[in-house]
C-alpha cells in the first residue's frame, strides 16, 4: 500500500494536468452543491430572524380556526374575525394592548406611472397599527397615516418605484385609491419582507378598501402586560373566544409565517438548485470516468512493467483509487471553499440587483460541508472505479505489446444489455403514457431510457459519427477525413465524452420541448376558450398583483360600440368536502365572451343558489343538472347550491362557477382577474381597444389586449423560467465542454508521433488544427444529437403523461426553431472545446513529436 | 571527385535537389553546448542515391533534418533546389516540405487511421491536389501494394509499411527524398527490399534520394556516401562498397 501511495502522487506530481478537467469538474460540481446548501440555510435563518425581530411584540395572534385550502394553494383561506371582538380581548386583564390586523391587497403604482412588484412576493397593504410594538414595521422616515388618504409604505417598495414622502401616487385595491405617501417604513431592520410590498392605511380606510365589509379584520394581534407570558396570555384569552375563534403564541405565528416563506419557497428554490448541481455532477461523472480511463490506458506499459515486477492487481489498482482519492479530496475541499464563497457573493450581490437578501451571517452547517464533500469524493471515486479495476488486470506482458486500435466497446453485449434496458424504457413510458397515465411509470422509463442511449453510445457512435461525418470529407478533404477517423478511433472514449454533453443537451431540449408544448397549450387554451375581442387583465405571477377592480367590467359595458364586458373573479369555498377554486361571474353574458363548449341545462338563470359545473369536475363529483351541491363559505356559513348547468370547457372559467349576487354575502376583498370584452359589429379592433384602454386607465392601467396579444402574454412566464432553466444549465454543459476538451487533450498527447508525421509531411498548422477542432465538433455533434433525441422523446413522454395525469390537456410541440438553436450551440460548444487542445497541438515541434517514443 | 561543392551547380552541368552551407547548428549554450553541425557545406547532386554515415552523434540526422527543412540551422544556410530555407517561416516550410520533400521516416510512417492507398497520396490530399493517377499506380505497381490499398497499416508487416512509405514519400514527384534509416526497424529481406525500391527509383524514374543510415550495406546501395564526424564532413566515397564503407568506419572508431 506503502508503494501504490508512493506512485499515485509521484504520478500525479508528474501529470497535473492530465487531471486538471476532473478537477475543475468536481470543484464546480461540489461548489454548486455546497453554494445552493449554504445560500438555503442562511436565507431560512435569516428569514427566521426577519419575522422573529418584527414581530417579536406581538404575545398572541387571535383568529378563527378554520382554513378552506384549495388543491395547488400552500396557505388556506381563513375566515375574518369581527373586530368587535377587539373590546372583550381588551378587558381580559393580562393584554396591554389589542389591535385588529387587516390584511388585503394593494398594488402600488410607481412614479413612473408602472405598477411596483407583482412578480412573485405578494404586494399587501393593511392598517397602520398604532401600538409601535405590535407593528411589525417601523417608521424610518415620515409619520403614521392620521388622515383618510395617507399611507406609510416600506422603503424597498418607494425606492423601487422612486417615490418618497410627499408623494401621491395610486393604490390598486384592485379599485385605484389616491394615497399620499407621509412616512417610509422598515421590516426588521430591512428595507421590505423580502420583496413582499407593504402599504399601511389608516383603520377606516383599510376597512374601506381591502375589507368586503367593515368591522373585519384578518386576525386581532395582542401584546401582554409585562410578566405575562405569551403561553398565559393565550391560556387567559381562549376562554373569551366566541366558537370557531382560536388564540396561537406570537412565536407559533411568526414560525407559521416563516414557514410559508422559508419552508415552501425556499425549499422549492433550492431544491430547484440541486436538481441542476445533480445534473452537473452526472455530467462531470462521465468526464471524469473518461480521464481515469484514458490515463489507464496511457498507462498500460508502465502498470504491466509494474506488475511483472511484481506488484499485485490491488497494487496497481490501489494506485489508481488513490491518485482519484487525492484529486476528489482537493477537488471537494476547494469547491466547498468555492460554494461558501458563491453563497457569500450571491448575498452581496442580490442587495445591489433590488433583491434584498435578509441580513444575517452566512449560515454554515455540518451537513453543507459533509453532504458536497461526500457527493465530490464519491462521484469521483465511482468514476475511477472500473478504470482502476482495468488498470490491476493489466497483464504484465502488455508491456511488450504495442496496443494500436481500442477495438472494445462494441461488443455484442453491450448492444443486447443496452437493447434490453431501451425495450425496458419503451415498455414504461409507454405504459405510463397510455395505459395507465402515471408519472412515476413514465419518470422510470425516462431513466432507462438514459441509461440505454449511455450503454448504446460505443455501439452507435461508429455509425453516428461517419453518418455526421459524412458532409465533412467533401467539405473539408483530407483535413475533415482524418477528423472523422480520429473521432471513430475509440467508440467507447467518444461516446463517454458525448455521453457527457449528450445528457445536458437532453436536459436542455427536455425543458424546451416541455416549455413549448406548455406554450401551445396556452395558446389553443385561448383560441379555443376565449371568444371575446379584448382581454383586460392586470398581469401577475405568483401571489403578486391586485387583480382588477369589479368595477371595470360594467364600466366598459357602458362604453358605447361595447356589446358585452364579462369580468371574472375568484373565490374559494369548499364543495361537498374539498376546497376548490369559484369563478365569480355574470354567468348569464359568460357565453358570449367565452367558448364554454356543449352545456347542459343553462348559465342564463343560476340565481343566488345555482352553480355551474364543468364537465370534468361534475363527473368526479358525481353532479348533474339538477344535483345539490353543498358549499361551505370562509365566513362559516354552508348553504346549499343547486347544479343548473355543467359545462364542457373548463380551461378558462374554471370549475365552478356562480353569480356575483351568490358571492356577494360570502365575499373577501374584490377584484377581477379578466374582464372579455366583445364589441357591436362593425367596431373595429383598434377603435374598440382605445376605448377600453380610455376606462382602464381610470382603474390602474391594468393591460389591455387583443385576442392574439392576450394568448401570447399568457405564455409569456414561461420563457422566463426557461431563461432561468438555461443559466443553470450552462454549467452542466460546461462540464461537458471540459470532458470533451480534456479528452481531447489526452487523445492528442497519444497521436503525438502522428501529428508530428503529419506536419512532417507537410500538414499545415490551420490544417492541423482544424483537424482537432473537427474532431471535437464530431464528438459534439454525436452527444448533441444523441441529446436532441432523448429530451425530444422524454419530453413527448413528460407532455403525454402530464397530460394524462391532470385534468387539463396538454400538447405536445416540437419546436424546430429553437431545436435548432440548441444544435447549433452544441456544435459550436464543441468547436469552441477543440480551440485549446488545437492550439496545444499545433505549437507541437515537429522533430520532438517524430522522435517521442 | 565528381561532387561538386561550389553554389550554383547548374552552371556545371550539375544540379543539386538540395545543399547547405556552412550549415551550423548549436544545441544549448554555455556549458551544456552542444555543436552537431559544425560547419559542413555539402550538395545533393539531382538524380543521385546520397548516404549520409557517420557514428553515432556524428550529426548526420541532424544534417538531414536541417537539409530537408524539419529543423532550422543555427547558422549557415540550406536550400532545396533554388529555395534558401532560412527565410521561411513555418507555414512556407510546411508547403515547401509538402510540394517538394518527400520523407521516409525509420518508424511510425504511417497515418494509423488512414488505408494504404489514402497514406500514399496523403501529401496530395493535404495540399488539395489531385494526384497524378498514372504517376501514382506506377508507384503502387512499383513497390507491390496493389492488393493492399484498403487495408490500414496496422493489416501489413513492417516492411510492408516502410514501402507504403517510400510510395507515399515519391507520390508527389519531390525534388528530393530524405530517408531517415529507413531499414532500421526492419529484418535484412525487407530492408533490401526497401533499399532496392529507393535505388529503382533514382536510377529508373530519375528521383532523388538522400539517405542517412548507419549500416554499411544500406549505404551500399547509394551512388555515393558522405562521412561525418563529430559535426563535420570528413569524407566522402564514390560506388560504394560494403566492405569499404565498414573499412572507411573503423578508421573512425580507430581514430576516435
Amino acid at each position: 500500500m506503502n508503494a501504490s501511495l508512493r506512485l499515485s502522487l509521484s504520478s500525479l506530481r508528474a501529470h497535473r494536468r492530465r487531471f486538471a478537467g476532473t478537477f475543475i469538474s468536481v470543484f464546480l460540481g461540489v461548489a454548486f452543491l455546497a453554494g445552493t446548501l449554504v445560500m438555503g440555510d442562511t436565507l431560512r435563518a435569516s428569514f427566521s430572524n426577519l419575522f422573529g425581530d418584527a414581530t417579536a411584540g406581538t404575545d398572541a395572534v387571535v383568529r378563527s380556526a378554520d382554513t378552506i385550502t384549495t388543491p395547488g394553494e400552500s396557505q388556506g383561506v381563513r375566515q375574518p374575525v369581527d373586530v368587535s371582538l377587539v373590546k372583550s380581548v381588551e378587558r381580559v386583564p393580562q393584554v396591554a394592548a389589542a389591535e385588529p390586523d387587516i390584511q388585503g391587497r394593494g398594488q402600488l403604482v410607481g412614479a413612473d406611472g408602472t405598477p411596483i412588484g407583482g412578480q412573485g412576493p405578494p404586494t399587501t397593504a393593511g392598517n397602520w397599527l398604532r401600538d409601535t410594538r405590535l407593528n411589525p414595521y417601523r417608521l424610518a422616515e415620515g409619520r403614521a397615516p392620521a388622515r383618510s388618504g395617507e399611507v406609510v409604505v416600506n422603503k424597498g417598495a418607494a425606492e423601487k418605484g422612486g417615490l418618497k414622502v410627499g408623494d401621491t401616487t395610486t393604490l390598486r385595491t384592485p379599485d385605484p385609491v389616491k394615497v399620499t405617501i407621509v412616512g417610509l417604513a422598515t421590516f426588521g431592520g430591512a428595507d421590505g419582507m423580502g420583496q413582499a410590498t407593504y402599504t399601511g392605511m389608516t383603520r377606516a380606510d383599510a376597512e374601506e378598501y381591502l375589507t368586503a365589509r367593515p368591522g373585519e379584520a384578518a386576525n386581532i394581534k395582542v401584546r401582554a402586560e409585562d410578566g405575562v407570558s405569551q403561553r398565559q396570555l393565550v391560556d387567559a384569552l381562549t376562554p373569551v373566544l366566541p366558537k370557531g375563534m382560536e388564540a396561537i403564541t406570537g412565536q407559533e405565528s411568526a414560525q407559521e409565517n416563516n414557514e410559508t416563506i422559508s419552508g415552501q419557497f425556499l425549499t422549492l428554490f433550492t431544491n430547484f438548485l440541486l436538481v441542476f448541481s445533480g445534473v452537473a455532477l452526472l455530467v462531470a461523472t462521465f468526464s471524469i470516468y473518461n480521464t481515469f480511463a484514458i490515463v489507464v490506458a496511457q498507462r498500460t506499459r508502465e502498470n504491466a512493467l509494474l506488475r511483472a515486477l511484481g506488484a499485485a492487481r490491488g497494487q496497481v489498482t490501489a494506485a489508481t483509487l488513490v491518485e482519484a482519492t487525492a484529486v476528489a479530496l482537493t477537488a471537494s475541499a476547494l469547491g466547498l471553499g468555492g460554494g461558501i464563497g458563491i453563497a457569500a457573493g450571491l448575498q452581496a450581490l442580490f442587495p445591489a440587483v433590488g433583491f434584498p437578501f435578509p441580513e444575517g451571517e452566512l449560515v454554515v452547517k455540518g451537513t453543507s460541508l459533509l453532504l458536497p464533500l461526500a457527493v465530490g469524493v464519491v462521484v469521483c471515486l465511482g468514476s475511477a472505479l472500473l478504470p482502476a479495476a482495468r488498470a490491476g488486470r493489466t497483464a504484465p506482458l502488455a508491456a511488450l505489446r504495442e496496443t494500436a486500435v481500442d477495438q472494445s466497446g462494441t461488443s455484442r453485449s453491450r448492444a443486447v444489455v443496452g437493447g434490453g434496458l431501451g425495450v425496458l424504457a419503451a415498455a414504461s413510458t409507454l405504459t405510463g403514457v397510455w395505459v395507465t397515465p402515471s408519472l412515476w411509470l413514465a419518470g422510470l422509463g425516462a431513466l432507462f431510457a438514459l441509461a440505454a442511449f449511455v450503454v448504446l453510445g460505443p455501439v452507435a457512435s461508429r455509425a453516428a459519427v461517419r453518418a455526421l461525418g459524412a458532409p465533412l470529407d467533401r467539405l473539408r478533404g483530407i483535413t475533415g477525413g482524418l477528423a472523422r477517423r480520429n473521432a471513430l478511433r475509440s467508440p467507447r472514449r467518444t461516446a463517454a465524452t458525448a455521453s457527457a454533453l449528450m445528457i445536458g443537451v437532453t436536459v436542455v431540449s427536455l425543458f424546451t420541448v416541455f416549455a413549448a408544448s406548455l406554450k401551445t397549450t396556452m395558446d389553443q387554451t385561448v383560441s379555443r376558450s376565449f371568444a371575446g375581442d379584448i382581454a383586460v387583465s392586470a398581469p401577475s405571477f405568483g401571489a403578486g398583483g391586485s387583480g382588477l377592480s369589479p368595477k371595470l367590467a360594467p364600466a366598459i359595458a357602458e362604453q358605447p360600440g361595447v356589446r358585452y364586458a364579462v369580468g371574472l373573479g375568484s373565490g374559494v369555498a369548499d364543495v361537498n368536502g374539498g376546497g376548490r377554486a369559484l369563478t365569480i361571474t355574470d354567468p348569464a353574458t359568460l357565453g358570449k365572451v367565452l367558448d364554454l363548449g356543449p352545456v347542459d341545462g343553462t348559465l342564463q338563470h343560476l340565481g343566488t343558489d345555482g352553480i355551474a359545473v364543468s364537465r370534468k369536475a361534475a363527473d368526479q363529483q358525481h353532479l348533474t343538472v339538477g344535483s345539490t351541491a353543498r358549499l361551505a363559505f370562509t365566513d362559516g356559513t354552508k348553504p346549499s347550491f343547486t347544479v343548473r348547468a355543467v359545462y364542457d370547457q373548463s380551461e378558462l372559467v374554471g370549475n365552478y362557477v356562480i353569480t356575483r349576487s351568490a358571492w356577494a354575502p360570502h365575499r373577501t376583498q374584490d377584484s377581477d382577474t379578466l374582464v372579455a370584452v366583445t364589441f357591436d359589429p362593425g367596431v373595429s379592433a383598434a377603435e374598440g381597444k382605445a376605448t377600453v384602454e380610455r376606462v382602464a386607465a381610470q382603474y390602474g392601467k391594468p393591460s389591455v389586449q387583443t385576442r392574439s396579444e392576450y394568448a401570447e402574454s399568457s405564455a409569456s412566464g414561461i420563457d422566463m423560467m426557461l431563461t432561468l432553466v438555461y443559466a443553470l444549465l450552462a454549467l452542466a454543459v460546461f462540464i461537458a465542454l471540459l470532458g470533451i476538451a480534456n479528452t481531447l487533450t489526452l487523445a492528442l498527447h497519444e497521436r503525438t508521433r502522428e501529428l508530428g508525421l503529419l506536419r512532417a509531411v507537410g500538414q499545415t498548422r490551420p490544417q492541423l488544427r482544424a483537424m482537432v477542432r473537427w474532431e471535437s465538433v464530431l464528438v459534439a455533434a454525436f452527444g448533441t444529437a444523441g441529446g436532441l433525441l432523448l429530451g425530444a422523446f422524454l419530453g413527448w413522454v413528460l407532455v403525454r403523461a402530464a397530460g394524462g395525469a391532470s385534468d387539463t390537456g396538454f400538447t405536445f410541440t416540437l419546436p424546430p426553431v429553437n431545436l435548432a438553436a440548441v444544435a447549433l450551440v452544441g456544435l459550436a460548444a464543441g468547436a469552441l472545446a477543440g480551440l485549446r487542445p488545437a492550439r496545444r497541438a499545433a505549437r507541437l515541434n515537429v522533430l520532438r513529436a517524430i522522435a517521442m517514443e | 571527385m565528381t561532387v561538386v561543392t561550389t553554389p550554383g551547380g547548374s552552371a556545371t552541368g550539375l544540379r543539386m535537389a538540395a545543399r547547405v552551407e556552412h550549415a551550423v547548428k548549436v544545441y544549448g549554450s554555455g556549458d551544456t553546448e552542444v555543436r552537431a553541425l559544425d560547419g559542413v557545406s555539402v550538395g545533393f547532386q539531382a538524380g543521385r542515391f546520397t548516404a549520409i554515415m557517420g557514428p553515432s552523434g556524428s550529426g548526420k540526422s541532424t544534417l538531414m533534418h536541417c537539409a530537408a527543412g524539419l529543423d532550422t540551422l543555427t547558422s549557415g544556410s540550406a536550400h532545396i533546389g533554388d529555395s534558401e530555407l532560412s527565410g521561411l517561416d513555418d507555414r512556407r516550410l510546411t508547403l515547401l516540405r509538402r510540394d517538394r520533400v518527400g520523407f521516409v521516416f525509420q518508424a511510425f510512417n504511417l497515418v494509423p487511421t488512414l488505408t494504404v492507398a489514402e497514406n500514399i497520396t496523403l501529401p496530395l490530399d493535404l495540399a488539395g491536389c489531385t494526384a497524378d493517377r498514372e504517376w501514382v499506380d506506377t508507384l503502387i505497381e512499383t513497390v507491390g501494394l496493389r492488393d493492399r490499398l484498403r487495408h490500414r497499416p496496422a493489416q501489413l508487416s513492417g516492411g510492408q509499411q516502410q514501402r507504403v512509405a517510400v510510395a507515399r514519400a515519391f507520390a508527389g514527384r519531390p525534388d528530393v527524398v530524405f530517408a531517415d534509416e529507413p531499414t532500421g526497424n526492419l529484418d535484412s529481406r525487407s530492408g533490401e527490399e526497401v533499399l532496392n525500391l529507393l535505388g529503382r527509383a533514382v536510377r529508373q524514374m530519375d528521383r532523388t534520394v538522400v539517405m542517412v543510415t548507419h549500416d554499411p550495406v544500406a549505404a551500399a546501395h547509394a551512388d555515393e556516401v558522405v562521412f561525418l564526424a563529430d559535426g563535420r564532413l570528413v569524407d566522402r566515397m564514390e560506388s560504394p562498397t560494403a566492405e569499404a564503407v565498414l573499412d572507411r568506419m573503423k578508421a573512425f572508431e580507430v581514430r576516435s
